[in-house]
């Protein structure tokens, strides 16, 4: 889900991660819970192979009509040179994919395809996805080599769950002119944390501009914590959100807004209009620097002042977050084997080159990231240095991508709110977090 | 339509009196053969009542049973649920401290909301019972908020509660400097208080019509007698109207009790659970987290509040609202 719904996380972040459907109330969460009990031993799924015919697969995906078009045209690639295989599209609205895809799972009618994210292993803790090692492996298939560090990002319990589609790491968007005006360098990849606050004071003018949009978001602050030597959840798997390294990170991210008045207060952010967070004011030139996904490039097209992408700064050491998304095979598909075709075929360079072509996202294949078509992409309108997904991908951190994804997102979410919006000791709201992780992650595996 | 509502009402409170059913002469013996017309009318009664016995069949009454099972069983909505027996329920009153947040939460915001939107819906429908300009331009002005989808009303209270927003604005004129409504937890909940307010003009309209519907013979009466406005209205008017502020006020409750888009759009129940409340708190515990069973256990609960809290109003309402129909 990272992609789009970072989108509204990081404009509002005191919210984090929160899939908005209708309004339902209870009855229709009532209807719902029924519904699927009587679905439940419902027939299996649509995939359906008449011996050596086609064979159906349905594909569920999130997103807009962007999206749509873009996985439209390369499921019309796949059908063109494997002529067995017919793909269904199913795009549902980012904030009720969790919902309707859980809804046909439970009903025992999941998509043979599926696309998943940071709550990949909900699907695979509890055998809703297969697990594709054996797939990968007859298929010839080096992840490794394919798509780098994120190869194995999908993983539960040492096994293969989706394989990698769209992957970009988070950058930074700098607006060059507020940069020239006030004679700072432009940011790179060599910034430490100093280096970056520096910058940030000397582009800050109290009440009117800001240096950055703030590091208030998990995508954010939690790639300092990893800079700075400290993990959200231990090798262990057990919960580490209160150490030293992370309530240091924590800290410098929070006195970014209320000591050093180089990122805006929420309550400032609030005055500039509903929803306002971070993108939106870079595109306002409120802030000069802002640090999201590849997405904010669209809102930047008719941006009217100069702005470029670099890096992510480091810490102690390099890491940033990725925002991305894999492809899965459900338990229901009757042709496991036909989808991991599709799915194979969609992440190989000449189908996934079409995700830049039409400005949807970061492809994940490494191939299609350091070819001319995504350096120089089409459609820009100004020169952008693209080579800044490519330079990022090597220090993308593992992020925690536990089954309690969303409960842990909502432990940050809720101890943190107040210090956020008003300032205060990292070390004590983390350790109210910590204290809710550990009953909330199971530590047991 | 309110006019009828209220006799409607009224009417059902007739039937129910052991008198009026007896004024009803009966036709014949209780197992009496049906005529042909009347097996053919028989029929067209269950054709036109069985899409919504149907519906409620399908759609309510086996998810409805469906819940009570998975409420007592640990389930995430993937694999088979297990039966826990009433640790759900357990879980929700002892050990979960945001159940009981967002219990009071809605407590609070049912109390304060309620009454007050039904004292300003009767306080404006009252000003435009009287013979005021412009009658039908006020009536629909006052209505238009509910007519505004929530998502676009969320929005532009995001804009009015934003601490330099114009409420706060309107509130400096009078020299109170205003909170940071909705970041603050302790004025997050009068926030979506003074949201629900806006849409008060809901209720005014079916009072208007409650108080169109009283005979004006009652006013010339008391005017002779020497009643003043104050008089009439609280002699009059407010008596008169009792039953559609009784419908108000049962169907205000159960609403408020479910709160659901003005929390999630507005707040996300936000900050730190200080405006998160029942529906909200179940609907992310299904379908965030998975929790399918304590979701649905969560629900029970509420309609057990709901039903308490209903209940009561119908014990009150003997004491104050006024049928005509039942004066002997």
């Amino acid at each position: 889900m990272s992609a789009v719904t970072s989108r509204t996380s990081s404009t509002s972040r005191t919210r984090g991660r929160r899939t908005r459907a209708r309004a339902g109330a209870a009855v229709a969460a009532l209807s719902v819970l029924a519904l699927t009990a009587a679905c439940g031993s419902g027939g299996g799924g649509e995939g359906s192979s008449d011996g050596g015919g086609t064979t159906e697969l349905t594909m569920a995906v999130w997103g807009g009509d962007t999206d749509k078009a873009a996985y439209q045209a390369r499921i019309d690639m796949l059908e063109e040179e494997h002529p067995d295989i017919q793909v269904t599209l199913q795009l549902i609205p980012s904030d009720q994919y969790a919902q309707k895809v859980q809804t046909m799972i439970a009903g025992g009618d999941g998509p043979d395809i599926m696309q998943v994210a940071e709550n990949v292993n909900v699907y695979s803790s509890k055998s809703q996805i297969l697990p594709l090692d054996g797939y990968v492996a007859e298929a010839g298939l080096d992840l490794e080599e394919r798509f780098g560090p994120v190869g194995t990002l999908y993983s539960y319990e040492d096994s293969v769950y989706a394989i990698p589609d769209r992957s970009g790491a988070m950058i930074t968007y700098y607006n060059k002119d507020l940069f020239d005006a006030a004679g700072v360098a432009y940011p790179t990849a060599d910034w430490t944390w100093e280096d970056a606050r520096d910058a940030m004071q000397k582009l800050t003018v109290p009440g009117q501009q800001w240096g950055y949009g703030g590091a208030g978001w998990w995508a954010q602050w939690w790639s300092l914590a990893y800079q700075n030597g400290g993990a959200i959840i231990d090798e262990s798997g057990a919960p580490t959100a209160d150490s030293p390294e992370v309530v240091e990170a924590l800290q410098w991210a929070n006195d970014l807004t209320f000591k050093d008045h180089v990122s805006p207060t929420p309550a400032e952010y609030a005055d500039m209009g509903p929803d306002m967070g971070g993108d939106p004011a870079f595109v306002a030139g409120k802030v000069a620097m802002n640090t999201t996904g590849f997405w904010a490039i669209g809102g930047l097209e008719d941006a009217g002042f100069n702005w470029d992408i670099a890096p992510f700064w480091g810490g102690k050491e390099k890491a940033v977050t990725a925002f991305g998304s894999g492809l899965a095979i459900s338990r229901d598909s009757d042709a496991p084997d036909k989808a991991f075709e599709a799915i194979d075929f969609l992440t190989d360079a000449k189908a996934q080159e079409v995700i830049i072509d039409m400005a949807q996202d970061v492809p994940a294949n490494l191939e299609v990231q350091n070819s001319d078509a995504f350096l120089n992409p089409e459609w820009a309108t100004t020169p952008i240095n693209m080579a800044a997904f490519g330079e990022s991908a090597d220090h993308i951190y593992r992020a925690p991508f536990i089954p309690e994804w969303n409960e842990m997102q909502q432990a940050f979410t809720d101890n943190l709110e107040t210090f956020w919006n008003t300032g205060g000791d990292a070390k004590s709201a983390l350790t109210a977090v910590q204290s809710q992780l550990e009953s909330v992650v199971r530590t047991d595996g | 339509m309110t006019a009828t509502l209220g006799e409607a009402l009224g009417a059902v409170r007739d039937a129910r009196r052991p008198g009026a059913a007896g004024r009803r002469p009966r036709r014949g013996a209780p197992r009496q053969r049906l005529t042909r017309r009347g097996r053919q009318e028989a029929g067209w009664f269950w054709l036109f009542i069985s899409p919504w016995v149907i519906g409620f069949l399908a759609f309510l009454l086996g998810p409805m049973i469906a819940s009570v099972w998975y409420s007592l069983t640990d389930w995430d909505s993937f694999t088979a649920p297990e039966f826990v027996g009433l640790d759900n329920y357990v879980r929700a009153l002892t050990e979960d401290p945001i159940f009981w947040k967002a219990l009071w939460n809605t407590l609070y915001y049912a109390a304060v909301s309620v009454p007050l939107g039904m004292a300003i819906g009767l306080y404006l429908a009252n000003l435009l019972n009287k013979q005021v300009r412009f009658r039908k331009l006020w009536r629909t002005l006052i209505y238009l908020p509910t007519l505004v989808p929530l998502v676009a009303t969320a929005m532009v209270f995001k804009m009015v509660l934003a601490p330099s927003g114009p409420l706060n604005d309107l509130l400096g004129v009078f020299g109170i400097s205003g909170p940071q409504w909705l970041l603050d937890p302790n004025w997050v909940k009068p926030a979506l208080v003074v949201l629900s307010v806006w849409g008060a003009g809901g209720a005014t309209v079916l009072l208007l019509s409650a108080m169109n519907g009283i005979p004006r013979e009652f006013y010339e009466a008391a005017e002779i007698d020497g009643a003043g406005p104050v008089r009439q209205f609280w002699a009059i008017t407010f008596p008169q109207i009792t039953p559609v502020l009784f419908f108000n006020l049962v169907m205000g409750l159960i609403g408020a009790f479910q709160i659901f888009s003005q929390v999630y759009i507005l707040t996300g129940g936000g900050p730190n659970n200080s405006s998160q409340t029942v529906v909200p708190l179940l609907f992310r515990e299904a379908f965030e987290f998975y929790h399918f069973g304590y979701a649905s256990a969560i629900a029970w609960l509420l309609f057990v509040v709901i039903i308490g809290f209903t209940a009561i109003a119908f014990g009150t309402s003997r004491k104050w609202v006024f049928y005509e129909t039942e004066v002997r």
